[in-house]
Formats: C-alpha cells, sequence, structure tokens
C-alpha cells in the first residue's frame, strides 16, 4: 500500500540528467605559452583539450561546447566559428571537407569540431603580428569571459524555447535548482600571470555568473591570479593549480569533467585558501589595505588627489587618518556584570510554566 | 532513466562476459554503451579512470564520494562490474580493493574520443553520387510511414476496426510481432493483442524501437547470425549522422543480412537505384540517445509534418478526470480509447473521461497503472509541461487523477512477486546487521525483518562475494 501514498511517483517526470553547455575559455597569451613551451606545448595542450572536449560530449547526446580565446590583444571565438568569418557554417557541410572528416574511425561529431577548432587557432596564431604580442604581455580574459556568458545565456533561451515551447526564459536566472534546463558551466584554462588593470571587468563577469549559477572553473597552468580564484569561489567552482602540467589531461578528465549534478556526490577540488584581495580603481595595485569612497565603493591605494572620488566625483573628508587610535580603559563595572550573569534580563528568565 | 534503456539493458546484462569482451572490441560500442546505458555518476567514474595507469584503490574512489550520498556510487560500481566495464579485485587481507577499467573497453573508448585505428566502426560514408532526392524530409516521411504501419498493425488487431487502407508491414515483421507474443493469431477474449502488446504501444518510440530489435536479436540466434555482430552495427547505426548515404560493402554478412530487416522497421533506407549505400532514419541514429535528446527528436519529426501530431505531447487532462486529446491520428485515438471513455470527437481533438470501468477495462486487457500513466505523461500536452515548470517542476500530471488511477487497480490487485534471494538464519545480529546493510547500500535489497533476522534481495552476485570475504576474515 505504501506504493499509493507516497508522493515518490510525483517526481517521476524528470528523466535522465539535463544536458549540460561547457564554454572552454582558452588563454593563447603567446608569452606566457612560450615560457611553459618546455613542460606543455601548446600544441599538446589542444589535443589533451580535445579529448576533454570529446568526453564532455561523449557523455551526453545533447551536451554542447563552445571555446573561446582570450588572446593577447582580443578574445575570438574557436568553436562554434562566428558566421561573419570568412568560413561559414555551411562551407563544412559542401566542397571544403577536408579528407579526414570521412574517416570512418572516428565519430564524425568529434571530426568536426575538431577540425572547426584547429583551424580556427590556426586562423589566429596567423593573424597575430608581431607588434600586437609586443605591445601586451597578458590576456583579455575579461572579454573572453563576457563572450561565454553571452553565449551560455542565448543557448540557455534557445534550449528552454526547443524543450518546453513557451517556457518563461527569466525562469532560469532565480530558480534556485532548476535540474531541467540546460546546465552549463565554464573552464577557464589560465596561463597569464596577473589580470589587475581588468579588476572591474572581471568582477562583472564573476557575479553576473553567480547569479546565473554558472560555475566557473579554473585550471591555472602557470602564473597566478588573485581575480580567477575569486571567480571561481565566489560562483562555487573548481579551482586547481597544478604543478605537474604533463598530467593535463588526467586532471581535466577527474576534476573538471563531472558537471553540477555530478558534483552533487562527489567531494570537489577545493582552494584552501582564497586571496580576497582587490585592486585599486586609481593605479589597479593589488592592495591588502585601501580606502574605500563611501557613496560608490570604489577602492583606492591612497587617497585621490583632492580628495575627489574618480568614479563618482564625491567631495570626500578623509576624517582623521594616520592618528592613534584613541584607547579607551575598560570599565570595571562592566566587567562585573558579564560575570555576574544578567538574572534580570527579561530574555533570561525561563517561559511561565503553569502551576 | 527511460523504459526502453532499461529492456535493453536487461538483456545485455544477461550476456556472458565473452560477449562483453568482444562487443567492447568496437569503438562505437563501447562509446554508445557508455553513452546510452551508464547511470550520470558511473559516466563520472569511468571516465575519471579512463586515463589512469594504474588500478584505483576502491577507498580512495569512496574519498572522492561525498560522504552523504554513499547509495549511488555502490550503485554505479555495481552496474559497471555487471556490465564487464570495470573490473574490481576480489577482497583479500593483504591488498586492499582495486578498481580498474577492463582492458577491452577502456582501449575501445580512448580510441573513440581520440580517433585513429582501423576500426571503421562509425561507418564508411558512401562515395557513390547520393541520390538528390533523398533528403532529411524524405527520410522522416519514410521512416514514420513504416513504423506507423507497424503501430497500426498491432492496435488494429484490438477489433477496433481501425484497420488503415496502407499496406501494413510485411510478413516477416508480422512473424516476428508474433513470436515476440506482442500480437496473437488467436482471436478469442480481448482481441489479437496481448500485454506485452499493450505495454509496447504505451512505451515512447525510442522505447519501441528497442523492444523490437531486442525481439529481433533473440529471434537472430536462432537462424545462427551472430549476435556480436548484430549488436555492434546497432550501435554504430546510432553513432551515424542523419541524411548522410553509407557504404554497405564493409558490412560482414549477417550485417547485410540484417539491414533488410532494418528497412522494413523504417530504420534504415535504401534507394532503389543504388543498392551499396543505404541512409540511416532518424529512428536509427537516435538509438543511443537518452530521454532528452529524444524530445528534440519529436520536436524535429514535428517540424518535418506539420499534420502529425502523434509524437508530440497533446493531452489535457484536468484534476475532474476529463481528458482532451489534441490528435486527429486514428492511432492515437485507438490507444487512447484503451483506457479512457471517449464520448466527443471533434475535427482536431477528442475528449473524454477516464473513469473507474475504463481502467477497470485497461486492466483486465492487461495494462498496468503505470504504463497508464507513463502514457499520459509522456505525451502530456506543452501547456501541462509549462504549468508544471512553473510550480518549479511539480508533477505533470493532477495528483488527485494520478493516485485514483493506482488505487483503481490496487482494489484488485494487492499482491506484487519480485522473483529474488532470501537471506536467513544468520550466525549473530552482527553478521546479519552488516550483510542487511550492505544489500541496502547496493540496492538489491527488497524486504526485511530485523526481529526475524531476515531479508531479501534481488540480486545475489555482490551480496555473495560479500559475504564469502566476510567470512575469510
Amino acid at each position: 500500500m505504501n506504493a499509493v501514498d507516497g508522493s515518490d511517483h510525483y517526481e517521476a517526470a524528470v528523466e535522465g540528467p539535463a544536458p549540460s553547455l561547457l564554454v572552454i575559455v582558452l588563454d593563447t597569451n603567446p608569452h606566457a605559452w612560450a615560457l611553459l613551451a618546455p613542460t606543455l606545448p601548446l600544441s599538446k595542450a589542444i589535443a589533451n583539450i580535445l579529448v576533454f572536449i570529446n568526453a564532455h560530449l561523449a557523455v551526453n547526446n545533447a551536451n554542447q561546447v563552445a571555446v573561446v580565446a582570450s588572446h593577447s590583444h582580443r578574445a575570438v571565438w574557436l568553436y562554434p566559428r562566428p558566421p561573419s568569418s570568412s568560413s561559414s557554417e555551411d562551407v563544412e557541410m559542401t566542397i571544403d571537407q577536408p579528407p579526414n572528416l570521412d574517416d570512418a574511425n572516428k565519430y564524425r561529431p568529434f571530426a568536426l569540431i575538431e577540425n572547426s577548432l584547429l583551424a580556427s587557432l590556426q586562423e589566429l596564431i596567423s593573424t597575430t603580428a608581431e607588434k600586437d604580442v609586443a605591445s601586451t604581455s597578458t590576456t583579455q580574459m575579461a572579454g573572453a569571459l563576457t563572450l561565454a556568458l553571452s553565449y551560455i545565456n542565448k543557448a540557455t533561451v534557445l534550449y528552454s524555447d526547443t524543450t518546453s515551447s513557451s517556457k518563461p526564459a527569466t525562469n532560469t536566472m532565480d530558480a534556485p535548482e532548476n535540474t531541467t534546463g540546460l546546465q552549463s558551466r565554464i573552464l577557464v584554462v589560465s596561463v597569464s600571470g596577473d589580470l589587475a588593470h581588468q579588476y572591474i571587468p572581471i568582477m562583472n563577469t564573476t557575479f553576473a555568473a553567480q547569479r546565473l549559477r554558472i560555475p566557473i572553473d579554473i585550471l591555472k597552468l602557470a602564473g597566478d591570479t588573485v581575480f580567477l580564484q575569486q571567480a571561481s569561489d565566489t560562483t562555487k567552482g573548481i579551482y586547481m593549480h597544478l604543478r605537474s602540467p604533463q598530467g593535463l589531461l588526467q586532471y581535466l578528465m577527474m576534476a573538471f569533467l563531472p558537471d553540477q549534478m555530478a558534483r552533487k556526490h562527489l567531494v570537489a577540488p577545493t582552494q584552501e585558501v582564497v586571496d580576497f584581495r582587490a585592486a585599486c580603481f586609481c593605479h589597479r595595485n593589488v592592495v591588502d589595505v585601501g580606502f574605500v569612497c563611501s557613496i560608490c565603493l570604489s577602492i583606492f591605494c591612497s587617497p585621490p588627489e583632492g580628495a575627489i572620488c574618480l568614479t563618482c566625483s564625491t567631495h570626500l573628508a578623509l576624517g582623521d587618518y594616520g592618528a592613534k587610535p584613541a584607547v579607551v580603559p575598560r570599565k570595571k563595572k562592566k566587567k562585573r556584570r558579564v560575570n555576574g550573569g544578567g538574572g534580570d534580563t527579561p530574555s533570561a528568565r525561563g517561559t511561565p510554566v503553569p502551576e | 532513466m527511460s523504459v526502453s534503456s532499461l529492456a535493453s539493458f536487461e538483456y545485455l546484462e544477461g550476456l556472458p562476459g565473452t560477449t562483453f569482451r568482444r562487443l567492447y572490441l568496437q569503438p562505437s560500442t563501447a562509446l554508445a554503451i557508455f553513452r546510452r546505458m551508464l547511470p550520470h555518476l558511473a559516466k563520472t567514474f569511468v571516465m575519471a579512470m579512463l586515463y589512469m595507469t594504474k588500478p584505483i584503490p576502491l577507498t580512495d574512489l569512496d574519498l572522492w564520494v561525498h560522504p552523504n550520498s554513499k547509495r549511488q556510487p555502490t550503485e554505479a560500481l555495481s552496474l559497471l562490474s555487471r556490465l564487464h566495464i570495470v573490473h574490481i579485485t576480489a577482497r583479500t587481507r593483504d591488498d586492499p580493493q582495486v578498481v580498474s577499467l577492463t582492458k577491452a573497453f577502456g582501449s575501445s573508448l580512448r580510441l573513440a574520443l581520440t580517433g585513429g585505428g582501423d576500426h571503421q566502426s562509425f561507418g564508411v560514408p558512401s562515395s557513390d553520387s547520393t541520390t538528390a532526392d533523398v533528403d532529411l524530409n524524405f527520410l522522416d516521411d519514410y521512416a514514420q510511414m513504416q513504423w506507423e504501419g507497424i503501430l497500426h498493425f498491432v492496435v488494429s488487431s484490438v477489433g477496433e476496426g481501425m484497420r488503415q487502407g496502407g499496406q501494413g508491414p510485411t510478413a516477416a515483421v508480422k512473424q516476428l510481432l508474433e513470436s515476440g507474443n506482442l500480437v496473437t493469431r488467436a482471436r478469442h477474449s480481448g482481441g489479437g493483442i496481448t500485454q506485452a502488446g499493450f505495454s509496447f504501444l504505451l512505451q515512447e518510440a525510442n522505447a519501441q524501437v528497442w523492444t523490437l530489435l531486442l525481439l529481433w536479436i533473440k529471434n537472430a540466434e536462432k537462424m545462427e547470425m551472430d549476435s556480436v555482430d548484430v549488436l555492434s552495427f546497432l550501435f554504430m547505426l546510432g553513432s551515424l549522422e542523419l541524411g548522410r548515404a553509407y557504404s554497405t560493402t564493409t558490412l560482414t554478412a549477417s550485417q547485410k543480412q540484417m539491414i533488410t530487416y532494418l528497412v522494413d522497421f523504417g530504420l534504415v533506407y535504401i534507394p532503389p537505384s543504388t543498392k551499396n549505400q543505404f541512409f540511416p532514419t532518424r529512428l536509427a541514429t537516435t538509438l543511443t540517445s537518452d530521454a532528452t535528446a529524444l524530445r528534440s527528436v519529436a520536436a524535429g519529426f514535428d517540424a518535418a509534418h506539420t499534420n502529425a501530431s502523434a509524437m508530440k505531447g497533446f493531452i489535457i487532462i484536468e484534476t475532474n478526470y476529463r481528458i482532451y486529446a489534441y490528435t486527429t491520428s486514428p492511432l492515437q485515438i485507438a490507444v487512447l480509447s484503451l483506457f479512457t471513455k471517449l464520448t466527443t470527437r471533434y475535427p482536431n481533438m477528442v475528449s473524454g473521461r477516464i473513469t473507474r470501468e475504463s481502467i477497470y477495462r485497461a486492466i483486465s486487457h492487461g495494462i498496468t497503472s503505470d504504463q497508464v500513466i507513463s502514457y499520459l505523461s509522456t505525451h502530456a500536452h506543452p501547456q501541462l509541461l509549462k504549468a508544471s515548470a512553473a510550480q518549479g517542476g511539480g508533477p505533470v500530471l493532477p495528483p488527485t487523477v494520478v493516485d485514483q488511477i493506482r488505487l483503481w487497480q490496487i482494489e484488485n490487485e494487492r499482491m506484487k512477486a519480485t522473483s529474488g534471494f532470501f537471506f536467513k538464519e544468520f550466525e549473530n545480529q552482527k553478521e546479519y546487521d552488516a550483510c542487511a546493510k550492505y544489500a541496502d547500500e547496493v540496492g538489491v535489497l527488497v524486504w526485511k525483518s530485523d526481529a526475524k533476522r531476515m531479508f531479501f534481495v534481488s540480486r545475489v552476485e555482490q551480496l555473495r562475494d560479500y559475504i564469502k570475504s566476510r567470512k575469510m576474515k
């Protein structure tokens, strides 16, 4: 009889795990990869990442993947290729097919992605001029993250459109545990160090991701960035700094492949200590202690010129900063009161009992 | 997990280990089994172990799993070992238990992910010029026509006079349906359809395909065809791309023999002009997709046929047991009339009620309440789905109706048989506790009585190993 009353059969509607969308942000900063070349050259890393992508697609038929390159001077889509670029989607269906697409020894969707990804990466590398590389040593992480987020948004809307024709797209925004929609996550393969000059955009994307419940996983091959640590921490993603980058694939398969559904059952590798420091808005220095505008909460490493906030132009008064804090000796009376136990405070009185 | 994977599952689980080893030689099979048959957590485990050089100790795997969810991982592991995907060493005194992927499965899955090798298991595209008129619409039309022909044949044996003017399935298919006990020739007591036939009708399309294919495979063994060959061909079909021509020249003899049957089922289309190429249809390419992907398949079918509401949800059911079905398909109406009292028919919909009598009639035909409920929920109108999504993923069907259908069934039958194994006469309470707890963790425990120190399990292999290892200590 138990089978009847139970509420268990009400959940029967949920079938199978929801498909997941993985957006990989690949840091292609030439400087950093040049440093990393002796241990893990870019080509090898790409090969590993391709296997990882295939593994992700193998998990579920409906799984999707997208790859953004965060290059030294711009962020570029690697897969799917933007329709505006010279080779549009149709090309792969018609004449231009490289011979290995018809290989009977490879699952066709895998081959398609591999081809497209390698081609666009090659295009990216060949169009990178020397002066682009020379002018900067960092990477456009903020731009790439923004691209990733907007793609996820588009895919989510598209998905909820196709499955239940008129399901409101805004539902995904605040639904606490939506298990039916598209599960998206971002994986950042980062090699560059300091990103302090992009502090504000990165934190903005982080909070947007947090609100959309999109975990940002960080795989750090080299360098160290405060803000990516914070990004993964606020979005409940995974942060890993590889001590031996040669084992990239195993790390990817073990730690980064499980999606949100599987992660509920697993102990995720996390960082013990998160660096919560911020960068100042004036010189982009990472600061421990700084000055905060009381109106707009902008952070400064030193009082701004003329004590006018650079962001909101409020005139700020510094007060008596730097003065020694006055030490007020504690009154003895107070101490006794604490020990004596406030017997006569109303809260300490017990509940009235009927007599 | 949907019904279909369960059906194909039970069949696969029954295969001997050597069959598995040969099946896993094909990367496409390894990929399909990985994708289709495994629960989510099991996939995670397989992927984590895929590129490990050494076997991983079971204790390490336990550490990886969240302490609060013990049940799912044990279930996942036991399933993996039943499917011969992982190998768990026996518990001995000196060495800890270690887990590793079986060699055949591991190397095949790695090959599937990286490509390479010379197995040609993902289908050899035909290099001949393709026939121009074979496009997606054509293939969808063809598949649907063939498949509905089979369904009509099954339904029409109910004796409602629903037989369509069309030519119906071929003799071979009819024979198969009969030998699979879906229909019977003898037309007495409730028509020529059997209980298996009813449950077949009430399944979703993908599950129906699998049911029929499994029937066929069992039959094929009698015809002395190699079941491994046949299965790996099916799994290959699942990895092909819709709308492309593939070559038949590389197929083995039994596979070539099989393809003629698949044409009858509507899984494959062979253009009459070129005999050495074939086109997989949507029914074939979604063989190894899972339930969520199938929704989109149904949508794809709908896009292809604006008039065919057969595949999409069309049933609205209200809390007062009234049913409104927006369909014109005689097939769907026939199925609905199996368990509802239809009253009115409009040009684009039929309406009726679920009554105690109508459910009784269905039950006397051998349909279970679960089948009715799952049919209603798989064909629920998008409006119902939307309403349940608005409540944060609540029930799709009105709970009162669902409960009442179950109660109506239970009025008659109060016993449920489960085959399995009975354990009793434990030496002491401790031994009993440990065994019962283990059985529960593995997910095989059906019933237990702590007072009498006995319990009943549905599956015995793992428990047997466990008890053996306890004896050794």
